[in-house]
């Protein structure tokens, strides 16, 4: 089986998940004997994939990142997205008259175009993958050009995939997407990649963790007002807010009008490596999203064996019964948790080692098993 | 003759509330504090129109149409007779009317459902029965001589125990780990025990009622009376067990399962077989002789595929819950204040624990049934931050 996949980044070239999840797809599909071509935007990273099976094609040239903030959606932004296409367009169906191609599939709204392109050209079914839409990442006011592609990348997919039935849900209602060719396969995690919180020395100091944009639609205002009601509770406790964004001003003045900036660390964007151990060492992870479509940090700390309190609005809520679920909005419930892991070991150790198990359960193998059972319901 | 021996277990807990943390007020009685009576109203009023009245008057309608020869028992919890007398009076007036026939006995059981057997002390334990022996005297003039430990629990000890205490009778599980080979329809003598005998669950034919009766994947679907007693006119014992919930009539089989129109057609079809006869457990203990003996070191009990106590102690939470209202006792004695000694009492329904269960099988899936709790980590939060706040008043008191 030979796949013609499109993305918009790989590793070392990334700005957002989506090329941590091309890499370790392509390669599970590889190991499972599916030759994939993968197309994406040329870059100055010397973007390799390791062993056979995956074949990395460069076209066009594209150099912002897709997931950066909306005011980076300049005109330039967009003129390069739309370039990229035509480009891949063109190279997919060169390549696949000689090819024999029995799908193209690709990743989120930049690269729906070149796949649409390449679902008639070749006459191939086409699968797009929706790791978000616009009304995640831009909550009330989506920008309609995205939001536009999005929709006619959904409506001429042969089969939608997405990351969670939360995410199923949303595109059935925002985008009136037909049930019958949603499929839901959740994202996975390498335990391996993590220290584990068993493993690490924990201080006296209980630590809270925040990890992720510090924007709307991650609820860090929710974490520093549950924080406050937590230091009602419990006074060795520490909240620790990582990664950046537009609030981070507001955030760092909010802890200081609760009075809570004592008890509040700001870390700022922490790299890859640093991340591991920033969940070993936490004893509390916090996602309270307003709106997630997985949260693959979530699963990142069950890969740590760091309980976790996600939102009921995220897709990582689903995958695990062995997590605390809230509302966003619900500030004393999330601030009733916290507290209840952080007096309770045995309910800290039970979720942790259970949540664990599930998470080592979450491999690419599997995520490349549904999608080649996707494949074969459309395959030519 | 073989003995057809019913036995129904009639029992709802006393339901917690969603304690919160950061409440802006909070009752001064603990009960109310602690307890959730508008959610404890409304289910036992579900029950009782459901099951309760029309199982109860359907059985004392057959009672008294075969003349004495259709005979039944129950073991009422305290916290369901606590709970009748508030919500629902009248439906103590219809058990004490089916009392009243002389053909229903009354088992005895710890009033508070509780896993009081397993405490290191027996003495809660023991006051707990002393509790549930008195009120059935006082409300139905009961004076039935077998003991029903919570949950069906059953060990060579708490025999004994049962056996100190004066029961001629003990219910346990007939399940494989205990007999091997032998049939649970005869009865047995327990090790370690000087007379006490037992009377041990036929689980295949009760769950054919209780857990089959209405299911379509089952091969059987649908029971009849008629071939249901013909199964049981087949079985060559002393006593057929057949032990269940009482809201199998009901409640988890519904009305329109049928299961009224096949419960009131079996005495009939049962009675037509001449070796068989109903019969309580008090008269299977003192008409027959012990057959074999059983050694049960460890505890075992009616729930789950193990039938052990994993369904309450299964899981660290578990335990450490259990320690955690253990190890008030003393305190809670010493305050000599009666609500802080029932509501402790209270707390200890085993409903509470089954409710934190997290074995991940089929199992799980009765306890979701029963459980108002979204998961096992949120009843234990619940209750772990419940035992806080009743730890910090018993210091107090």
């Amino acid at each position: 089986m030979k796949v013609a996949m499109v993305g918009w980044e790989y590793p070392p070239f990334k700005t957002g998940g989506l090329a941590v999840h091309c890499y370790e797809l392509t390669h599970a599909l590889a190991r499972r004997g599916v030759e994939v071509d993968f197309y994406m935007p040329r870059t100055e990273s010397n973007v390799a994939p390791k062993g056979d099976g995956v074949k990395i094609i460069p076209v066009g040239y594209a150099r912002y990142g897709a997931y950066v903030t909306k005011n980076a959606y300049g005109l330039d932004f967009f003129a390069s997205v739309h370039a990229f296409n035509n480009a891949c367009a063109e190279e997919l169906a060169k390549r696949g008259r000689g090819n024999d191609y029995c799908v193209v599939h690709h990743h989120d709204w930049m690269t729906a175009f070149a796949a649409m392109k390449g679902k008639y050209s070749l006459g191939l079914p086409m699968v797009s993958t929706f790791h978000s839409t616009e009304y995640d990442r831009s909550g009330m006011f989506p920008n309609g050009y995205i939001r536009d592609i999005e929709q006619k990348a959904m409506v001429n997919a042969d089969r939608v995939i997405t990351v969670s039935n939360y995410m199923k849900g949303q595109l059935k209602e925002k985008f009136g997407v037909d049930e019958g060719k949603i499929r839901v396969i959740y994202n996975a995690v390498r335990t391996d990649e993590f220290k584990q919180s068993w493993d690490v020395k924990h201080g006296k100091e209980k630590i809270v963790l925040f990890l992720g944009r510090l924007a709307e639609q991650k609820a860090p205002a929710q974490f520093l007002y549950a924080a406050k009601r937590v230091l009602e509770k419990e006074r060795h406790v520490r909240f620790v807010v990582a990664g950046t964004g537009d609030m981070m001003g507001y955030l760092i003045s909010l802890s200081v009008s609760l009075g809570i900036s004592p008890h509040v660390t700001f870390i700022g964007y922490l790299p890859d490596e640093q991340k591991e151990s920033v969940y070993a060492k936490s004893d509390v992870y916090v996602m309270g999203s307003v709106s997630e479509p997985f949260g693959i940090t979530a699963l990142e700390a069950m890969a740590s064996g760091t309980p976790v309190i996600v939102s009921k609005t995220s897709g990582a809520s689903e995958v695990s019964p062995h997590r605390l679920v809230v509302d966003f909005w619900d500030v004393n419930g999330l601030a009733e948790r916290i507290v209840a892991l952080l007096r309770y070991k045995v309910l800290r150790d039970t979720l942790a080692h259970n949540e664990y198990e599930d998470a080592k359960g979450m491999t690419w193998d599997k995520v490349a098993d549904q999608t080649i059972g996707v494949y074969n319901e459309i395959r030519k | 003759m073989t003995a057809v021996c019913f036995y129904f277990q009639v029992h709802q807990p006393v339901r917690l509330k969603r304690f919160s943390l950061f409440a802006d007020s909070i009752p001064d009685s603990l009960y109310e504090r602690y307890f959730d009576d508008a959610t404890n109203k409304a289910i036992f009023g579900k029950v009782t129109d459901k099951c309760y009245l029309p199982a109860n008057s359907l059985l004392l309608k057959l009672i008294g149409e075969n003349e004495g020869r259709f005979r039944i028992s129950y073991s009422l919890t305290g916290s369901f007779l606590e709970q009748a007398k508030r919500f629902r009076p009248e439906v103590i007036d219809s058990f004490h009317a089916l009392a009243e026939t002389g053909c229903v006995e009354f088992l005895n059981e710890t009033y508070y459902h509780s896993l009081s057997s397993l405490f290191e002390d027996k003495t809660e334990f023991v006051e707990q029965v002393r509790m549930h022996s008195q009120e059935l005297h006082s409300l139905f003039k009961a004076s039935g001589k077998v003991f029903r430990n919570t949950e069906a629990l059953f060990s060579n000890d708490m025999a004994r125990l049962a056996e100190d205490l004066g029961f001629d009778g003990i219910v346990g599980e007939g399940h494989e780990s205990v007999l091997g080979w032998r049939s649970p329809d005869y009865l047995y003598g327990v090790k370690g025990c000087a007379r006490i005998k037992a009377l041990l669950r036929n689980y295949k034919l009760s769950d054919d009622v209780s857990y089959r009766f209405s299911a379509r994947w089952w091969p059987e679907w649908p029971l009849t009376a008629e071939k249901y007693a013909k199964w049981l006119a087949g079985a060559p014992g002393q006593c057929i067990n057949l032990f269940m919930d009482y809201e199998t009539f009901g409640e988890h089989q519904w009305e329109e399962t049928g299961i009224f129109s096949f419960l009131a057609a079996l005495p009939r079809e049962v009675l037509k077989y001449q070796h068989l006869g109903f019969m309580t457990p008090t008269e299977v203990v003192q008409d027959n002789p012990v057959m074999g003996e059983i050694d049960v070191p460890n505890p075992i009990s009616w729930a789950d595929m193990e039938r052990d106590v994993s369904a309450w102690l299964g899981n660290s939470m578990q335990r450490e819950c259990f320690h955690a209202l253990q190890g008030l006792e003393l305190k809670v004695r010493e305050t000599r204040d009666p609500e802080i000694l029932h509501v402790w009492r209270l707390l200890q329904n085993s409903d509470h624990l089954y409710y934190l269960c997290t074995k991940s099988w089929a199992d799980g899936d009765v306890h979701k049934y029963f459980s108002p709790f979204q998961s096992p980590y949120e009843g234990f939060i619940n209750y772990m931050n419940i035992l806080q706040d009743f730890r910090k008043e018993v210091e107090e008191a």
